[in-house]
């Protein structure tokens, strides 16, 4: 009796522990970018189009870069989503065993990689593969953010969407045997309309990565503060804090507008989230299984 | 319960103290903090090496230096990082490859600053650019042209070149090199927005190496190591090279500093000493710098 009370509470604890570190790290950035507010309206903040803290005067207009965050994360996710969903099927239905026991542990091993290591990659070769190819004047492009992303998040895809396809599986394993039904027609009946949570949760959890990813989008998106083309170059908010928090004297207006751009980063996250949970709310409450 | 809550606060104190402890941890014995810019990183990196394999613990050099192993910690960061964790505290040097602004030197208030050497900004392209042959001095007219985007095309700085766009390749507009480029050479105007902005100078030339229509300030350091595969234009007819830079007449330069608040202990002397002796500075000359002495 006594151990569990210590269980629950070591628990509650920890909990704290962890909300208040969340919380403490949303509160320094929103002291900050407050600063920054109070010398820069919002409004402009969010509309304008122009980025150059170094000008006389500063120009601080993140739209350019909220458009090419938001654009790369969708693309990959529309690249990756599909080919994750894909594979999982094959994975968990008509794999056998042996390959799935191979495969797997690889797939988990590339979510492992170092986002440089996969940021060099792209730029040595998506990147490399435009620009001789399509003869464009430089490769680094959206597409190639996209593209390069899309191969980052794809393990996390496929690993959401195996694990619930498999555990359908394995529930309905024996009546279906017993029913004399086909893999294929326990794939078309049971395992995709089941695995349409999984695939949501993965869209949330992969679109939130690709949100968030900094070092391999910012070696091969070209880093412009324009706004962003599929064909052209673009700047992500992570990667513009991350190239230019190096170089800002801190406490300076510039210092403050890139923790303005986190939190803006970070409430695009939130809103993006939100909806989702909305959404699938309803999925919970319109399917039953 | 009581055993508990003792055991949590016991481990909540313990926590703070270690986050404390990582604020001075300056203060532990025998190690020195360097952070700052990633251009003279490699460099101190190099000496710490060397010295820390010359004499082990730090009373090797002089008896009246501590008992302790020397570890000197080095990382990178960008030149304003260097500024603000000497102003923080939380490193004992700062490396910076720009001047100190007055505001900052200000805020540090007891300022001490080190010529280590000079680094100038190549105006480089690669060796399969035209350019190289029809055009291989610019002046600082066409530079600005070049880098603010109003020449969107090779040809339209001579009609000889190729009819391609070309491809302006910079840093981080707020770091130490953009702001040296831009002091020197762009002044009141601004470079395009769609320049590619490299996150280090190794991906700038790797950039310039990799697009024959590349264009970018390449540190003299780079172009030393990466001979053949990228060429340095001439600015304004004077080449740069280690006595061009030296008096001057190569203006695309910039020193590279190291900074520090306050007064040095004896084992960051003996440190600084060495960096500034002639085997540091030969150490200097070989990552591609010039020299300070």
């Amino acid at each position: 009796m006594k151990k569990e009370l210590i269980f629950v509470w070591a628990c509650k604890a920890l909990t704290l522990l962890a909300v208040s570190f969340l919380f403490f790290i949303f509160l320094f950035i929103a002291k900050e970018s407050f600063m920054f507010f109070q010398k820069t309206p919002l409004l402009h903040f969010l509309t304008g189009s122009r980025w150059n803290p170094m000008a006389d005067p500063p120009a601080f207009g993140l739209l350019p870069m909220i458009f090419a965050t938001v654009y790369v994360s969708l693309l990959a996710t529309a690249i990756a989503l599909p080919i994750g969903v894909g594979m999982a099927i094959i994975l968990s239905v008509l794999a056998p065993p042996k390959i799935q026991w191979l495969l797997l542990p690889l797939i988990d091993l590339m979510a492992g990689i170092p986002s440089v290591v996969y940021g060099f990659a792209g730029l040595m070769i998506i990147v490399k593969f435009f620009e001789t190819h399509f003869s464009w004047s430089s490769g680094e492009s959206v597409l190639a953010g996209g593209i390069l992303l899309a191969i980052m998040i794809l393990p996390y895809v496929v690993s959401t969407c195996y694990e619930s396809m498999i555990k359908v599986l394995h529930h309905y394993e024996r009546a279906s045997r017993a029913l004399s039904v086909s893999k294929w027609h326990m794939m078309r009946y049971l395992v995709i309309p089941t695995a349409k949570k999984a695939i949501f949760a993965a869209l949330i959890l992969s679109l939130s990565r690709a949100m968030g990813e900094t070092m391999a989008v910012m070696m091969v998106i070209g880093n412009s503060p324009i706004f962003p083309h599929l064909f052209r170059k673009a700047e992500t908010i992570p990667a513009l804090i991350a190239l230019e928090m190096g170089g800002a004297v801190v406490g300076s207006l510039h210092y403050q507008a890139l923790f303005a751009a986190g939190l803006i980063l970070m409430l695009v996250l939130f809103t993006f989230n939100s909806f989702f949970f909305f959404i699938r709310k309803h999925i919970d409450e319109g399917i039953k299984w | 319960m009581h055993r508990f809550f003792r055991f949590l606060f016991a481990s909540i104190m313990i926590m703070s103290l270690v986050i404390a402890g990582s604020q001075l941890a300056i203060a532990a014995d025998g190690q020195i903090f360097f952070k700052g810019s990633s251009t003279l990183a490699p460099v101190i990196s190099q000496v710490a090496q060397q010295f820390m394999e010359k004499y082990g613990t730090w009373n090797k050099i002089d008896a009246s230096l501590p008992d302790a192993k020397i570890e000197i910690f080095v990382s990178g960061g960008g030149s304003g990082e260097g500024v603000k964790a000497v102003l923080d505290g939380t490193s004992n040097f700062g490396m910076t490859a720009r001047t100190v602004k007055e505001e900052e030197k200000k805020a540090i208030g007891d300022y001490h600053e080190f010529h280590i050497g000079t680094d100038a900004l190549t105006i480089s392209v690669n060796p399969d650019n035209k350019v190289c042959q029809v055009k291989p001095n610019l002046t600082k007219d066409e530079l600005v042209k070049i880098f603010s985007g109003e020449y969107r095309t090779w040809n339209n700085l001579d009609p000889a070149l190729a009819k391609e766009e070309i491809v302006v390749v910079i840093r981080d507009i707020g770091g130490g090199a953009h702001e040296v480029f831009q002091k020197s050479v762009m002044k009141k105007v601004d470079v395009t927005p769609s320049a590619i902005q490299s996150p280090s100078m190794g991906a700038l030339v790797t950039k310039v190496i990799e697009n024959k229509n590349a264009i970018g300030y390449a540190s003299f350091g780079m172009v030393n190591v990466h001979k053949g595969e990228i060429v340095p234009l001439k600015v304004d007819g004077v080449e740069p090279t280690v006595e061009n830079i030296l008096d001057g007449t190569y203006y695309v330069s910039r020193p590279l500093l190291v900074v520090k608040k306050g007064n040095m202990s004896p084992i960051e002397k003996a440190f600084i000493d060495e960096l500034l002796s002639a085997e540091g500075m030969k150490i200097v000359e070989q990552m591609g710098f010039v020299p300070a002495k």
